[in-house]
Parts: structure tokens; C-alpha cells; sequence
């Protein structure tokens, strides 16, 4: 049983066998390649190409012989002669003697100068990519696979690259391709050169065919191959669990990030979500989960073709994943815009609140999230946190800041708050600034800074924060609880600690108000 | 190589003359000119007849007309112009100069 393929020559319709279709082919550029000078070349390969097809009809027999088989085409070939049969006779009157010599010469060492960079299947590890790139740098395929590892050693950067080529790299199936992937001429006699070299492969068996080495290195070419192969395998393999843990991570944080933006769990809060109405921050999600998913999934897919010789992937099912993936990268970069246009304008509300006189105040933090505090007998506490990852949670913000400046010393003390909120227009920027609920209070002497303040369940996080401006009359002590550290702003609690050399574990420092600020005095308070 | 190269121009030269001569009989189809030629063993294939076909239809010495072919598609029928004619008249006569020069140059040679 053989392939046929129907051509066309001077309108008139032919079956003909795909190897005889080739050398067909081969023959007929061949005779262009060398008419092609000439002025008159259209007609005469007009000619030829009539009197071939002629030849054919003659042939064909209805109902016995319908198909022109190899024998068919070598005959008509032989009948019609080969270029090197037209030397002789033509041309010759139209150019010297040493000009035709040189140019025949020249046609005959020069190679071929158009390679086409493509993968071989016949000399393969994962896909080919070396030995095609191999042919086409002509370096020796062994040194392109080095080459490659070394690269892979190296950030794995031989990986994408690889991975890409491969995408990229069109196979070498028919013997035609080949040749150009080798970069010789598609001419009779290379056919017939290819043809005998695949011959003389099947006949030293399998195991030589695909051997990738030159024969005088054969061993260590085995043992270098097999290496390689065992090193692609397992590369394979890691990077198919590689990937097909990555998916599922995914769907893991698909569910999980649903979840929260439904509000069952408030803690699992994926940040940029926040920026997003519920509906939208659905869409989303899916959007950019889908958007990172189906690149690995392809990874995967591919994975699995290289390590179980799977058929490749069905062509409706692979361009409706592609089609999913640009919509979803499209959903994700409007929901980016629509995002950002939630945070466009800034309001920031000013609020001033009396403090009660005193010549000495101690400043610290309460942490809302210690909702249960217990002395256990070992006198150490215990504590449950509420949200042990304060960023994740929508419900309790802490972009919260403390600052001290000096008053003149009969003025008196007050607190100033600045809330400052974002949103799509100033209007609403301004209203979610009004919203925040957060006040310094005083507890037995302490001057209590919340560790966090809350937002509505319905109000979105739009970049709300506090800062809180404690104005102090000259001279006033000011004692900062360690606790309160990390919201000071324009003073350094940790070289003021510093100063107090041995107290580096105090819990809290002491401060004098100055014109310039509060400046450091543990170290003399001892 | 020079000898090759001599005996190609010789060939070629005698190619188109004898063409023209076939052609001269009578509407000639390009493979039944092969036949003739095959038979005076001057050329074997046929590829190399459609570049000569066409070179000297083009110089006004042929002509050619379609006609319909039992067996495929239709075939191109040669005949010879009255320029042609004038041409292989010439010919005819160089050709005769060439034998009488080349009998008389080879004569009282031993292996001739």
C-alpha cells in the first residue's frame, strides 16, 4: 500500500506515489535551476513540463494503472534526460569554454546556502532541537547538546530555551525537509544519496540508526547518548511534577482566594484583590489564575508527550486554551486599570483632639489581635491571635504612623490626625477618609496607640491609613513603650537604646521634648 | 577536457543543422525529432531538444501551430519558415565546404 498525491501538470490531473512525487519534484527544480539562466527558460520548461505530462498519459491505463509509480517517473526522467545530459549540448555557444568550467565547479563545491533550521526526528533525545540546530550551526550534535546542559547547569536557563526552539522549530518529516535541515540541494542525486544512507541505517539495525555520534567514536557515543537520554528523561519528569504541582497550587489558591472574596474566610485575602468590588474580584481571580494555569498546563501537556510518546494535543482543545488564555490576560489588564482607577484621587481629613497636661507621659501599643491574654502557671502568656497574617486580612489595617513635635511650653498638648483614603473620585476618597475610626485613648496613665485599626465589612481596603501628630509643650518626658516602635516616624528608638548602653532589652526609652524634637535621654535617667 | 569541449561545439553545430533538416520534411512533433535524431545517434535525450527548439523558433527559423493529441494534452507541431529555409540552404552548402574540407585533411591518414 502506498500514499499517493495528486499533482498537477498543464491542467491535466495525476495520482502519483509520494516517492515518486519527491523525485519528481527534485528533478523538476533541478531542470529549472539549470533553464532558469537562459532567456527563453518559461517556455522551455513549458515544454518539457507538457511533453512530461504527456508521457505520464501515455502510461496511465484506466482501470489497470491509474497511479505513476517510481518506475513510471525514472523512465520519463531517463527519457528526458538529466541536467548533466544537457551540459554537453547547450549553453556552450553563449560563454567560454573557462567560464562554464569555473561556474560548473563552483555549482558543484559550494554548498547549498540555504539551511532551514529544523528538528530531525531521526536523531532525537527530548525533540530534536540540538541536532537540527547542530545542522544548521555545523557543529558536531554532540557539542550543541553540551552545550546545552551547560546552560540547563547554569539558571536553567537552557530550559526555556530549549522549550522555545522547540516550539518554534518546525519537524524535518519528509525527506525533502531534511535535506534542507542539512542544507543540500534538493537535487536527484542527494535524494538518491538520502535514500541509500537511510537504507544503509536500517540495515546496521536499530540501535546504530539512531545513534548520534560518528561511527569511529560509536562506544563512547552510546554511552554519551544514553546518558543524555537518561538526563532528558529525568529532567522531563522533574519539571512534569514541577508543573503538575504548580497547577494544582493553583486551583488550591483558585478555591481558597474565592472563598475569602465571598468572605467565608476572612483571613485568606489575596492583596490586589482588595482593590476590586466582590463581583469583580471574582473575575478576576479566575482571570489570573486561569492566566498563569494554562502556560503550565501546556508545560505539562508537553511533559507528558516527551516522557509517554503521547499524541500531541487536539487541535480544538489547544486553540480554545489558547483562546481562554488571552481572554483571561485581557480581563486581567482591564481589572488592573478598573483597579487603579480606585485609587486616582487622594482625601486626606484633618482632625485635632486635646490631650489631657501632664509633665511626663508614657506612650505604647495595644495589639487588637491579642484578644485573649492568660497568665499561665509558668507565668508566661499565652496568646490567640486572630489573624496571624495581618496583611491578608481586609477587616484590620495597620498603615498607622506616630510623630512628636514641639509646641511652645504654654501652649497645650494635642493629638492631630490625618486620615487619608483613596478612591475613584475625590468624593469618595473623601467619605472612606471620614469613615476611619482610630483615636489614641488613655488607660491608667498609658497613652494607648491601637496596634490596627478596622474598616467596615463593606468598605474595601482603598489605601487607608492614619498618621498621628502628638504636639508636646517644651520640655515635656516622654517615655515610648517598646511595643510602639515600628509606628515612629522622624526619631530612632533603636539608637536611642543604643545610647543606654546595657539597656539594649529595656521596654521602653525615655525622651525630653526640644525645639528641634524629642531627643534621646534614657542615658541619663539612670 | 579540450577535447570534449571540441567535440561538444563540433556536435552542437551538426545538432541544429540536422534539426532544421528533419524539420524541412514536413510539421514535426518534438518527440517524433527525437526519434529521427535517436536514429542518426546524435542525441539521446530529450530535454535537450526544447532549448534548441525554442532558440531557433525564437531567431525566426521555426514556427510551431497546437494540435490536439489523442493521448494527453495538446502537442506542438514544428515547421520550418522561409527564413529557415534560406538558413539551411546556407547550411547546406557550409556543410558541403565542411565535408570536402575535412576529407581533404584526412586524407593519406593510415587509421582513417
Amino acid at each position: 500500500m502506498n500514499k499517493t498525491i495528486i499533482i498537477n501538470i498543464n491542467s491535466i490531473v495525476f495520482h502519483i506515489e509520494e516517492d515518486a512525487y519527491e523525485v519528481l519534484r527534485s528533478y523538476m527544480i533541478e531542470i529549472k535551476k539549470h533553464f532558469g539562466r537562459t532567456p527563453d527558460s518559461g517556455e522551455i520548461l513549458q515544454d518539457i513540463e507538457n511533453r512530461i505530462a504527456e508521457m505520464f498519459a501515455e502510461r496511465i491505463e484506466l482501470g489497470k494503472k491509474e497511479v505513476i509509480s517510481m518506475i513510471d517517473v525514472e523512465e520519463v526522467i531517463a527519457q528526458m534526460g538529466r541536467v548533466s545530459d544537457f551540459e554537453d549540448v547547450d549553453e556552450l555557444s553563449d560563454e567560454t569554454y573557462d567560464d562554464h568550467q569555473a561556474r560548473s565547479k563552483e555549482e558543484k563545491h559550494a554548498p547549498y546556502g540555504h539551511k532551514k533550521i529544523m528538528r530531525d526526528p531521526d536523531d532525537t533525545i527530548i525533540g530534536g532541537v540540538c541536532s537540527g540546530l547542530g545542522y544548521y550551526l555545523g557543529m558536531d550534535v554532540k557539542w550543541v547538546r553540551i552545550l546545552f546542559v551547560l546552560f540547563f547547569l547554569f539558571g536553567g536557563s537552557g530550559i526555556l530555551l530549549y522549550v522555545v526552539l522547540w516550539a518554534l522549530m518546525p519537524v524535518a518529516s519528509s525527506r525533502a525537509d531534511k535535506m534542507a535541515m542539512r542544507g543540500e540541494e534538493p537535487t536527484l542525486q542527494n535524494f538518491k544519496k538520502s535514500f541509500e544512507d537511510d537504507l544503509e541505517n536500517y540495515g546496521q539495525g536499530f540501535t546504530q540508526a539512531k545513534g548520534f555520534v560518528s561511527r569511529n567514536s560509536r562506544v563512547i557515543g552510546d554511552v554519551i547518548s544514553a546518558v543524555f537520554r537518561f538526563i532528558g528523561k529525568l529532567f522531563a519528569l522533574f519539571m512534569l511534577i514541577i508543573s503538575g504541582l504548580t497547577i494544582m497550587g493553583l486551583i488550591f489558591m483558585l478555591v481558597a482566594f474565592s472563598l475569602g472574596v465571598l468572605g467565608y474566610q476572612n483571613e485568606i485575602i489575596f492583596p490586589p484583590l482588595e482593590a476590586l468590588s466582590k463581583d469583580q474580584a471574582l473575575i478576576a481571580l479566575l482571570a489570573g489564575i486561569l492566566g498563569v494555569m494554562i502556560p503550565f498546563m501546556a508545560l505539562f501537556h508537553l511533559f507528558v508527550r516527551i516522557l509517554f510518546k503521547t499524541r500531541p494535543m487536539n487541535t480544538y482543545l489547544s486553540l480554545s486554551l489558547w483562546a481562554i488564555w488571552v481572554v483571561s490576560v485581557i480581563v486581567l489588564i482591564v481589572y488592573i486599570i478598573i483597579g487603579n482607577q480606585n485609587f486616582k484621587e487622594t482625601s486626606t481629613i484633618k482632625v485635632e483632639k486635646p490631650m489631657p497636661l501632664k509633665s511626663t507621659y508614657y506612650f505604647t501599643e495595644k495589639d487588637l489581635r491579642i484578644i485573649d491574654a492568660a497568665t499561665l502557671e509558668n507565668g508566661q502568656k499565652e496568646y490567640r491571635l486572630r489573624g496571624n497574617m495581618e496583611n491578608f486580612s481586609r477587616a484590620i489595617r495597620n498603615d498607622i504612623s506616630v510623630r512628636f513635635e514641639p509646641l511652645d511650653s504654654l501652649q497645650k498638648p494635642f493629638v492631630q490626625y490625618h486620615y487619608t483614603a483613596r478612591g475613584k473620585t475625590y468624593q469618595q476618597a473623601a467619605e472612606r477618609a471620614a469613615k476611619i475610626d482610630y483615636e489614641m485613648s488613655e488607660e491608667k496613665d498609658k497613652m494607648i496607640f491601637d496596634s490596627h485599626f478596622k474598616l467596615e465589612a463593606s468598605d474595601p481596603y482603598r489605601g487607608q491609613e492614619v498618621a498621628a501628630v502628638v504636639f508636646l509643650p517644651l520640655g515635656t518626658v516622654v517615655e515610648i513603650g517598646e511595643p510602639l516602635r515600628a509606628k515612629l516616624r522622624g526619631i530612632s528608638y533603636r539608637s536611642c537604646l543604643q545610647e543606654a548602653d546595657g539597656e539594649r532589652k529595656a521596654s521602653k526609652t525615655v525622651w525630653v521634648m526640644q525645639k528641634s524634637g524629642l531627643i534621646c535621654a534614657t542615658s541619663n535617667e539612670q | 577536457m579540450i577535447a570534449d569541449n571540441t567535440q561538444t561545439q563540433m556536435r552542437k553545430g551538426i545538432l541544429e543543422y540536422c534539426i532544421l533538416s528533419i524539420i524541412s520534411k514536413g510539421e514535426i512533433y518534438a518527440s517524433d525529432i527525437i526519434t529521427e535524431l535517436k536514429k542518426a545517434e546524435l542525441l539521446v535525450v530529450e530535454g535537450t531538444l526544447y532549448p534548441l527548439l525554442t532558440r531557433l523558433k525564437n531567431n525566426g527559423l521555426l514556427s510551431y501551430s497546437w494540435k490536439e493529441s489523442t493521448s494527453g494534452p495538446p502537442r506542438k507541431y514544428y515547421q520550418i519558415t522561409a527564413e529557415g529555409e534560406q538558413v539551411l540552404k546556407k547550411l547546406d552548402i557550409t556543410w558541403k565546404e565542411l565535408v570536402y574540407a575535412v576529407e581533404v585533411s584526412l586524407a593519406g591518414r593510415s587509421n582513417s
